[in-house]
This record gives C-alpha cells, sequence and structure tokens, in this order.
C-alpha cells in the first residue's frame, strides 16, 4: 500500500488524524487500564486509591473523581522506603529496571524515575511523534550540543531521533567553542538544545567569528528542558536562520506536547496522554479551552512507575480552533508560568514569564538578565538585572535602561528598578535556567 | 478508515505469540530472553499504535 502525500506529514496517520471523541474513547480505556495497573501494582496508589475502581470512571468528568498526583508525595514516596531509591512507587521488580534519571532537583529533592526496556520504548516513541511532527526526518543530522548526565530529555530525543532513521551525533564532552566547531565539521543540519543554551551557543560563535545564519548549516532545532516563550522561539529563528521547534515534557510524565511545522502551539501526544486543565482559584474545577489553567497529565502507557493526573503546576491554555496541520489532537499554547512562580506583589500578579517575553522580544541588546525580587522594609523590590552585548556603548546604557522599565511597567503593571552587568557577570545556563531568585525571608 | 486495522492487529498478534513461543524453546538462554524481551516492547508499541484504534 503506498503511503500518501498527506500521510507522510504523520508519524501515525492512523492515531493523529482520529476523530476527537475517538481519542478520547481510548484515553478513558486506558485511564482505566491505568488505574487497575497501579493498585494492584505500586503500593503508593494501592493506598491513594483505596475506595476508587476503574469502573467507576466511564466518562471524561469521571476522571476527576480521581485524586492528583503532587510532586511532594512522590518525594515522600521515595524517601527512606525500600526498594531503594524507588520505594512505594515501582510497580515493577528492580531487575526489570534498565535505565535510570531524575528530576533536576530544582523544587526540592530529586524524584528516581526509572524505567524497564518496554516503558523506556513508550518514553521514547512519544518523542518520534513530537520529532516527526517538528519535521525531523532522516536526512538530518542532528548534533546534541549536551553532556545528558541523568536528566532525561536529551537521551529521550537522542534515541527518537536514532528511531526516526536522522544521523545522530552526540557532542557532550566539548566546551561552547568545541561544539560550535564540531557541529560545523560535520555539517550539522539540525540541533536539539535548551532556549537558553541555544542563544548562548549563538552568542559564542559570534565571538569565533562564526555567523550562525550563514556560517552553519543548522536549519532545524528543537528545544527542551525549559519553557520557550513565543519572543524567545522567534528570536532564535533570527539568530540561526532555522526553523526552531517547542516541547513540553519532564522526567515524570516523558514529552507529552510538541509543535507541528505550523508552529502554532504544541499538540498533546493522543492517546498516549491525557490531559486536564484545572481551575488556577480552586485546583479542581476544569476550565474549557482558551481559559487559563493548571495542567494535570496521565502518561497512559507508561507501567513502571505509573503516574495519574499528575499536577505540573504549569499555566497554559487549550487552543480552540483545530491546527491546519490536520493533527485532531488537542493544542496548548506555550507555557505561561509556573503556579510556584506566582507572586502577588503590591497587589498585582506577577510571573516571571513576563520578563522573558518582554526582553526577548523588545530588547535584542540584552543577551541575559535575571530578575531578584527583595524586601525593603515593607515593600517588595523588582530588580532586573541585565547584560547588554559588548557593541553597546555604556553612553546607550542609560535610554536602554529608561526603555527597558518603561515597556516593563506597560507589561506588568509593576516598576522595575533596572542594574547593568559587565559583560559574562551574569550565569550562563544549560538545562535549567533560574532567572527568577525571590531572596525575601519567608 | 483506508488501513486494513484488523489485519494489521492479527500480523501484531501473531509476531508477538511467535516470539513467545521463541521464548520458551530458549528455555532460559539470555540471548533468546534478552532479544525476545525486546521484540515484546516493540509488539506492545505496536499494539498501543495500531491496535488499540480497532472499535
Amino acid at each position: 500500500m503506498e503511503l500518501t502525500e498527506k500521510n507522510r506529514r504523520y508519524w501515525n496517520p492512523i492515531i493523529e488524524t482520529l476523530p476527537k471523541e475517538r481519542l478520547q474513547q481510548i484515553e478513558l480505556k486506558r485511564f482505566r487500564e491505568l488505574l487497575r495497573w497501579a493498585k494492584e501494582s505500586s503500593p503508593f496508589y494501592k493506598r491513594k486509591l483505596r475506595g476508587i475502581e476503574p469502573e467507576d470512571i466511564q466518562t471524561m468528568e469521571d476522571v476527576a473523581k480521581v485524586p492528583m498526583t503532587e510532586k511532594d508525595e512522590l518525594r515522600a514516596a521515595q524517601e527512606g522506603k525500600e526498594p531503594y531509591l524507588y520505594g512505594d512507587l515501582l510497580a515493577v521488580p528492580l531487575e526489570k529496571l534498565s535505565v535510570f534519571h531524575q528530576t533536576s532537583g530544582t523544587t526540592g529533592r530529586p524524584v528516581y524515575f526509572p524505567d524497564t526496556y518496554e516503558s523506556w520504548q513508550w518514553v521514547v516513541e512519544v518523542w518520534c511523534y513530537i520529532l516527526y511532527g517538528a519535521g525531523f526526518r532522516p536526512q538530518d543530522r542532528l548534533f546534541l550540543p549536551f553532556a545528558y548526565n541523568v536528566y532525561i530529555a536529551f537521551w529521550q530525543g537522542h534515541y527518537a531521533a536514532e528511531k526516526l532513521g536522522c544521523e545522530v551525533v552526540p557532542g557532550g564532552a566539548l566546551d561552547t567553542q568545541g561544539r560550535i566547531q564540531k557541529a560545523k565539521e560535520v555539517r550539522a543540519t539540525a540541533l536539539m538544545n535548551t532556549p537558553t543554551y541555544g542563544l548562548h551557543l549563538a552568542e559564542v560563535a559570534k565571538e569565533m567569528g562564526i555567523d550562525p545564519r550563514r556560517d552553519l548549516e543548522i536549519r532545524k532545532m528543537i528545544c527542551a528542558g525549559e519553557p520557550m516563550p513565543e519572543p524567545t522561539r522567534l528570536r532564535m529563528e533570527e539568530l540561526w536562520g532555522a526553523d526552531v521547534y517547542d516541547h513540553i515534557g519532564g522526567t515524570e510524565v516523558g514529552g507529552w506536547g510538541g509543535m507541528c511545522t505550523e508552529k502554532k502551539g504544541r499538540h498533546v501526544i493522543e492517546p498516549h496522554y491525557l490531559l486536564e486543565m484545572v481551575d488556577l482559584e480552586t485546583m479542581s474545577k476544569p476550565v474549557p479551552p482558551g481559559t487559563k489553567g493548571v495542567t494535570v497529565i496521565t502518561p497512559l502507557c507508561r507501567r513502571c512507575i505509573p503516574l495519574i493526573r499528575f499536577n505540573l503546576k504549569d499555566v497554559m491554555l487549550v487552543m480552540e480552533k483545530p491546527c491546519p496541520c490536520g493533527r485532531t489532537s488537542i493544542r496548548v499554547d506555550e507555557i505561561e508560568g509556573r503556579v510556584d512562580d506566582l507572586r502577588k506583589i503590591r497587589g498585582v500578579f506577577f510571573t516571571p514569564a513576563v520578563v522573558e517575553e518582554v526582553i526577548r522580544s523588545q530588547f535584542p541588546e540584552v543577551t541575559e538578565f535575571e530578575t531578584i525580587l527583595t524586601q525593603e522594609g515593607v515593600m517588595p523590590v523588582l530588580t532586573l538585572r541585565v547584560e547588554f552585548d559588548p557593541s553597546i556603548g555604556e553612553s546607550q546604557w542609560k535610554e536602554l535602561r529608561g526603555r527597558i522599565r518603561e515597556r516593563l511597567k506597560i507589561r506588568s503593571n509593576l516598576t522595575f528598578e533596572i542594574d547593568v552587568v559587565k559583560p559574562g557577570g551574569l550565569p550562563r545556563y544549560t538545562l535549567k535556567s533560574a532567572r527568577f531568585k525571590d531572596l525575601r525571608k519567608r | 478508515m483506508e488501513y486494513d486495522l484488523r489485519a494489521m492487529d492479527r500480523e501484531i498478534k501473531l509476531i508477538e505469540e511467535s516470539v513467545r513461543r521463541l521464548r520458551e524453546l530458549g528455555g532460559g538462554i539470555e540471548v533468546v530472553e534478552k532479544n525476545a524481551d525486546s521484540i515484546l516492547a516493540f509488539t506492545y508499541l505496536l499494539k498501543r499504535n495500531i491496535s488499540d484504534v480497532l472499535e
């Protein structure tokens, strides 16, 4: 049977174009199966799901009868519990495990996430949907400028690209300059990195006299590891002369969404995942498409450590219109921030994502920045520390500071102090950036 | 549906059965067992990607 031109666009045309109702039926069936498995095999869920029967879940509304799972519960279920490292979360015998990963520990003690060979292949498979959707093909020579370490993102990307048939070049044991040289030497056509590191790579390349647009052959890039606001994505496209795509995922749940070549939102990899959006205030009421909510996700086929209704704490919204690409899955807009990062300052809700949005979309002169929240007496003080491109002379600093202050005020309704830091004075990140620091005493 | 999902599902099941038989015939030999398990991980994916779509 010949593959049609239309179906060539999809990793799996059978699933990716299924009617929404059918996707939901499959998700509900899988959700019930996962509940059954978790109750039988995971000591953590045996306790947590007492009194809940899989047969009770017949509609999407019924899913909310099952309690959400919070990250703190995962930590508590592992700490000091046997079998060592995984504790009450593990649903398979230890000898079945073949892969180890852990969370970054940015918000507390890391959580350890192993996989069996089978569950790891599933994690890789969902990334194949993401990569293929973003236009990655066997003709691509993909360079990964990272030491993958114990974090899942780039391992998933590496194995998925390999499965797709791309030629994968790992660039871990090199410094940034060495990575740029290697990407040039092998004539890499695609890149996978964090948005922060993508910007840094371009900055270092320019210092080396290499223009990423002209002197490198990278024409496609996929980002992982941290949220990427649209202005940052556009800036990356400008710097690299490449199509830049975002994906959403995490250690606990794997990569659950990605941008297609339309670059409008991120498709949820249904029916491998069940996505819910709940109300920011009540944290329980479902919100309709087009309304901001907190993301709750269930990876439906990963059995090693089952996760049910995991609260990602990411704030985003489900897009209302269907995607021109023909995929029928739910699409979500960019991550607007994390519930944990939301602060009420002088009566105004503030999320650090607005700073990135303003800086990346309006101030190409800024190469790096960080936002610091302190307290002076009873007044919270927001300070933005910025680093300008070395080509910006000190005579221009005053005007730029004033303009940044003004634009931030318009966007956030808050007044910022602006401090200029000498080039190279702010930290550079390769994985998760920490550009917001709340230094107030709790 | 433009694809014959029932026929595809039948083939997936046949592969699975065949690999399980091979695993038994191996009588615990590592090379058979581990390679058979790897194939079963992929039939698991085929079932999730193809067979589950069947009503």
